[in-house]
């Protein structure tokens, strides 16, 4: 964290972090300490971060690092002070039961690098395949480069397991996020339009259509309207090797690599 | 004899004298405020829940011409759900988290601000949120997240009196719009996530001096202690968060009761569950339950039964009976006696799984295997229910009630929890899988005896804005994609709509300003104001 940030949050919650905090890293560590954690997480936690820290409409912590600050001290503040502006309420409990908490959701970021195993496949070639053959960049955007019809996969090795991507680049329409589902129309004056779903509401329609441009469509107005709920992209299980598709994961495993910052 | 200049004292005394008892709040002017039309003066406009205003100037032959008149805006990064307050030419708003605001309700220009300081950590489970104020004489009324009931100057802003209903930290906050009866103001607790032990208060509006108390849990020895097993009365929850009704005749207040505690592990609180989703009718002046009607025992899937009560008077068998309707969360739409609290009827208004239907005795008949559980049970309707706090309406024209509709599902699961004063008590959680196709929202228009469905204006997303009936034959509404609308009250024909650019969570209401009908919602950080332009509406 910025210095300037740091004295932002201090300046935020003086109180708070004078009355709370007498340790600057984590002083619990035994399985006692850690069972307990895990009882107040799921308790106090589970409802919005999901019991392992996966699913929920709280933020993802099965990862390897958070936006908001990764030392203990700064995780410890964030549990006990909330997130001012949004739904994350500061926890009423005492300092030794929020390390404690503390001590059991480090273990997500633990089971977040155990998530996308590398496996047997060449990430090198993997790379390759995702920028040539395999045509990915052409919708995903890896940093700086790629498109922006599929999901973003900078993080891929921090946001999916190895099965999921594997199911995805088998079956792509097993489990499509609402944000890329394929929406086929034709406009009134009986222009075909395929792309993704942006966003919708009771009147219009938006979409990226596959030269990523914004559109959008009056419902009343189209000839049809289908929302089939499948992918855009192709179903890889018949068109890469299985090697190929090793290597591809074993890629996408090693994102965002270690020398990458996270652009949030 | 007499001085001129004497006279004339005289004279300018009893000319002040008039001018202040016109400004002020009488008892008759609450009881007659769905009958007044001009102002709007109680969160439902009218002891009767119905949010039905008698102004027509805005109407189905010019509701298109219908522009924004002016708007407020402020900061807010919590959820904005007041419905303001209007009495002659200003408007009283709640500004969260603890936050009063008087506008002239012509320009929107500020008056005045009371802002409350806070403690640090306020504990609210869904929200640092207030539904607004209440109105007698020339005094505000507010319950605060801090857990007070705190009085007004109207004019000033200035702070009367304050009482605290209990100490905050347990938990307890609140949120609702309080009730003014004769010279008592009337404040529930919220906090039912929180393990706290819900009750309603009456205070002397003169001295914030507490008149009485009801516990919503009841304590041992008192009627319903039975139905919660052990000691799981003093955490049972069954909080207080939206402004009751009050039928003058009986002299009853009829309050909506929230859910147990834990919410979706009932396993330590065996039994009914008394009164949580419940309905209890209040003698006014002495808090005593007359009677009460549950209508989910012992709930599972958090359905407060914080819905509007509805009060009419209808046949229904031939013969004219008092009557109380209300949209549960539940899914079911029920229809009570409101002098005895005999069930009448229920009817399904919305998709829901949980139960095979609803016995004579008004009981529901659970369908197995729909409770949570530790590997996570779907069911209709999702945890936020068939519909919420927000208000129903009522036209007495048309005969027709309106309801903002959720239709959807959640997986509900069961888990270990713990009661630790100003903590959550849940016992688990829900997962909410909202997508297109499961989701969706709707305005209902129904007969309220027969229950029967007239129209349906879909929503794209579940409502969590409230409704507003007016003589001109509209209903206006908000939905949670940012769209104001007004709906043709016969047909449910959209006639107007406007993107206000955020979710809609409140209720509209309006009032007259300088001779024209001004229609306002809360949306956002702002509340919005509508009229017609000044030639149209003239």
């Amino acid at each position: 964290m910025r210095p300037l940030r740091y004295l932002v949050l201090l300046l935020a919650f003086p109180i708070v972090l004078a009355a709370a905090r007498t340790h600057e890293t984590n002083p619990m560590s035994t399985p006692e300490e850690f069972a307990e954690g895990k009882r107040l997480y799921r308790i106090n936690c589970g409802v919005c971060h999901g019991m392992e820290g996966k699913t929920g409409r709280g933020a993802r912590l099965a990862r390897r690092s958070y936006r908001r600050g990764n030392s203990d001290a700064e995780l410890f503040d964030l549990i006990e002070a909330g997130i001012p502006g949004t739904d994350m309420p500061g926890l009423w409990l005492g300092e030794d039961d929020i390390w404690k908490i503390l001590l059991f959701v480090r273990t997500f970021a633990e089971k977040a690098s155990e998530l996308c195993e590398v496996t047997s496949g060449d990430a090198e070639a993997g790379k390759r395949v995702f920028e040539t053959q395999g045509s990915c960049l052409a919708c995903h955007t890896v940093g700086s480069r790629g498109g922006r019809l599929g999901p973003d996969m900078s993080f891929a090795g921090e946001m999916y397991t190895t099965q999921q991507l594997r199911d995805a680049l088998l079956d792509p329409g097993g489990a499509v996020a609402d944000r890329y589902r394929t929406v086929r129309l034709v406009s009134k004056d009986g222009e075909a339009v395929e792309g993704v779903r942006m966003n919708e509401n009771l009147y219009n329609i938006f979409i990226m259509d596959r030269s990523e441009n914004i559109r959008s469509f009056r419902k009343e107005h189209l000839q049809s309207l289908e929302q089939p709920g499948e992918s855009l992209m192709p179903a890889y299980g018949d068109l890469l090797s299985e090697a190929d598709i090793d290597n591809l994961l074993a890629y996408l495993c090693t994102l965002p690599g270690h020398a990458k910052e996270d652009p949030q | 004899m007499r001085s001129p200049l004497r006279r004339w004292m005289v004279c300018l005394a009893v000319l002040s004298c008039t001018c202040l008892a016109a400004n002020e709040v009488t008892n008759q002017d609450l009881l007659e405020d769905a009958r007044i039309g001009a102002d709007w003066l109680n969160y439902h406009g009218g002891y009767a829940g119905h949010r039905h205003s008698l102004l027509d100037q805005v109407n189905r032959s010019n509701v298109e011409g219908l522009r924004l008149d002016w708007a407020f805006q402020e900061r807010i990064s919590e959820k904005f759900e007041v419905t303001p307050l209007v009495h002659e030419g200003i408007m009283y708003i709640t500004v969260p988290p603890g936050d009063v605001y008087a506008l002239d309700a012509e320009t929107g220009a500020r008056l005045w601000r009371y802002s409350r300081r806070m403690p640090e950590k306020l504990i609210a489970c869904c929200g640092l949120v207030n539904r607004g104020l209440a109105l007698l004489g020339d005094r505000l009324f507010m319950a605060t997240l801090d857990a007070y009931t705190i009085a007004l100057d109207r004019k000033t802003g200035r702070l009367l009196w304050q009482t605290e209903l209990i100490d905050y930290s347990l938990g307890y906050s609140g949120t609702h719009a309080p009730l003014v009866v004769k010279d008592m103001v009337m404040v529930g607790t919220a906090g039912g996530e929180y393990g706290i032990r819900g009750f309603i208060d009456a205070f002397d509006v003169e001295t914030g001096e507490r008149r009485w108390r009801f516990y919503t849990v009841p304590g041992p020895g008192e009627f319903g202690h039975d139905t919660w097993a052990g000691e799981s009365w003093r955490t049972g929850g069954a909080s207080i968060w939206i402004t009751p009704s009050y039928d003058p005749e009986l002299n009853l207040v009829y309050w909506g009761v929230g859910n147990p505690g834990p919410d979706w592990n009932g396993d330590v609180r065996l039994g009914d569950n008394l009164f949580s989703d419940s309905v209890v009718a209040l003698d006014a002046d002495t808090g005593k339950r007359k009677w009460h009607f549950q209508f989910t025992p012992h709930d599972v899937h958090d359905w407060d039964a914080t819905q509007v009560m509805v009060l009419l008077d209808k046949q229904y068998r031939g013969e004219m009976r008092k009557l109380l309707v209300t949209a549960n969360r539940n899914g079911f739409i029920y229809m009570l006696d409101r002098e005895t609290g005999e069930f009448l009827k229920a009817t399904q208004f919305v998709k829901q799984t949980w139960a095979v239907g609803i016995s004579e005795g008004g009981r529901p008949i659970r369908r197995p295997g729909m409770e949570p559980s530790a590997e996570g049970i779907e069911v209709f309707p999702a945890v936020a229910g068939g519909t919420n706090w927000m208000s129903p309406a009522y036209n007495p024209d048309t005969g027709l009630l309106y309801v903002s509709c959720r239709e959807g599902s959640s997986m509900y699961y069961k888990g270990e929890t713990e009661y630790r004063p100003g903590t959550r008590y849940w016992g688990s959680m829900f997962v909410n899988e909202p997508t297109v196709h499961n989701w969706y929202g709707a305005v209902r228009a129904f007969d309220p005896v027969t229950a029967e469905r007239v129209w349906e204006h879909r929503l794209f997303q579940p409502a969590w804005a409230g409704l507003l009936s007016t003589a001109g034959g509209i209903i206006f509404a908000g939905s949670t994609d940012g769209f104001f609308k007004a709906l043709d009250a016969t047909s449910g024909k959209e006639r107007w709509r406007i993107n206000l650019g955020a979710a809609i969570l409140a209720s509209p209401m309006t009032y007259e300003s300088e001779g024209r009908q001004m229609v306002a919602v809360a949306s956002g950080g702002g509340v919005f104001v509508f009229a017609l332009p000044r030639q149209a509406a003239q």
